[in-house]
Parts: structure tokens; C-alpha cells; sequence
């Protein structure tokens, strides 16, 4: 599954560490799901969706 | 890197089980020489090094179920089944070879180090894989 965290962190210029203060996860974390490594558990994914703002479907993308 | 709540009770416990287990084992070494005969005594003395490795078993389940991070529970997760699978493996095949030929025999002591050793391979294999070895030893 394919993701816009990068672009939505960068647009909003936080670094991952930020992001995953945010989030309540470890940096790794964020690094995991943004390059596609890990694709976040649905409460997870509610999290990063309420944080930004959007729903699920704008954030992560099916490939 | 910082650590997580979950790591801080982790450290914390397996310390003072780590002293335990060291502590119990030199007054086992003292107490109770190699092949005594197994009475009361020599079994209660030689039962707390036991007791200290469930110790180190307790520590690291708990942590497993602590760890608020899926993405680091799934590193511990993946560590632990290859741990176990090395485990399986090395003991199966070692006892296997022990039925059919005159290879030393292998003491189930040694069975939670070879855990231990893989799960030492298991967060390399993470860190191949996935980039990210996990959170603790």
C-alpha cells in the first residue's frame, strides 16, 4: 500500500520524530510506514487520518 | 534513541534478574557440587538459576505485551519466532543425531541460550529486512 505521509509531513514541515510525537509511535515507525515497509493497523491509521485532517482513502492509497 | 516506557520496565526488570540469576548460580556452584545426588536440598538449591531464567521469560513477555508501538511489537514479534524457530530446529536436528550416532549430548540448559542467540540473529535478520533491528536485546 502506497502512502502521502511524506508530503503531508513535509507540507506541514514536521520532521518524522515530530510526526511521531504526534502519533505516539517511535520515530522508526513513521519511517516504516512512509517508505512502505509497514502499512499501520486501521486504529493506527484513524490516528495519522485524524491528525491530518483527512480521511484514510487521501492518506493511503492502493497500489 | 530514547526508550519507551515499555523498555524502561524491560531494563528494569531484567536487571535485578540478571543479578539474581548470577547470584543464584555461584551459590548453586558453591552449595551443590556437579552430579550430587538429587535429594530435597541439592534440588531447592540447584530450582533458583530455574527460577531466575523464568524470571528473564516473565521480563521479556511482559515487555511484549507493553510495547504500545506496533510497529516495534512486530520487530519483538518477528525476533521471537525466528528464535524459536532456530531453537526448534538446532535441538530437533541435534536430537535426531543424537539417536543415531555418538555426538555428544546436548543439555536441555543450553535450549533458552540458543533462544537467546536467535534472537540475537532474529533482529538482524530485521534489520536485513526491514531496516530496524527492534527495540531491546
Amino acid at each position: 500500500m502506497r502512502n502521502r505521509l511524506k508530503v503531508l509531513r513535509a507540507e506541514r514541515d514536521w520532521s518524522q520524530g515530530d510526526l511521531a510525537e504526534r502519533l505516539e509511535v517511535s520515530r522508526q515507525s513513521v519511517n516504516a510506514i512512509e517508505t512502505g515497509k509497514y502499512d499501520p493497523s486501521l486504529p493506527l491509521a484513524f490516528r495519522i487520518a485524524d491528525l491530518f485532517g483527512l480521511p484514510i482513502e487521501e492518506i493511503f492509497l492502493k497500489d | 534513541m530514547a526508550m519507551n516506557p515499555a523498555q524502561r520496565r524491560y531494563i528494569g526488570r531484567m536487571i535485578p534478574v540478571s543479578i539474581a540469576y548470577v547470584a543464584a548460580i555461584f551459590l548453586a556452584s558453591s552449595l551443590v557440587p556437579n552430579g550430587s545426588p538429587a535429594t530435597p536440598v541439592t534440588v531447592a538449591v540447584a530450582l533458583v538459576p530455574g527460577l531466575a531464567v523464568v524470571g528473564f521469560i516473565w521480563a521479556m513477555g511482559s515487555y511484549l505485551f507493553e510495547l504500545k508501538d506496533e510497529y516495534v511489537r512486530l520487530l519483538e514479534v518477528r525476533k521471537a519466532l525466528i528464535a524459536t524457530a532456530l531453537t526448534l530446529g538446532v535441538c530437533a536436528t541435534w536430537g535426531i543425531l543424537e539417536i543415531y550416532t555418538n555426538v555428544p549430548r546436548l543439555s536441555i540448559f543450553w535450549v533458552f541460550p540458543i533462544w537467546c542467540v536467535g534472537l540475537a540473529i532474529g533482529g538482524l535478520v530485521n534489520r536485513l529486512t526491514l531496516g530496524a533491528g527492534g527495540g531491546c536485546p
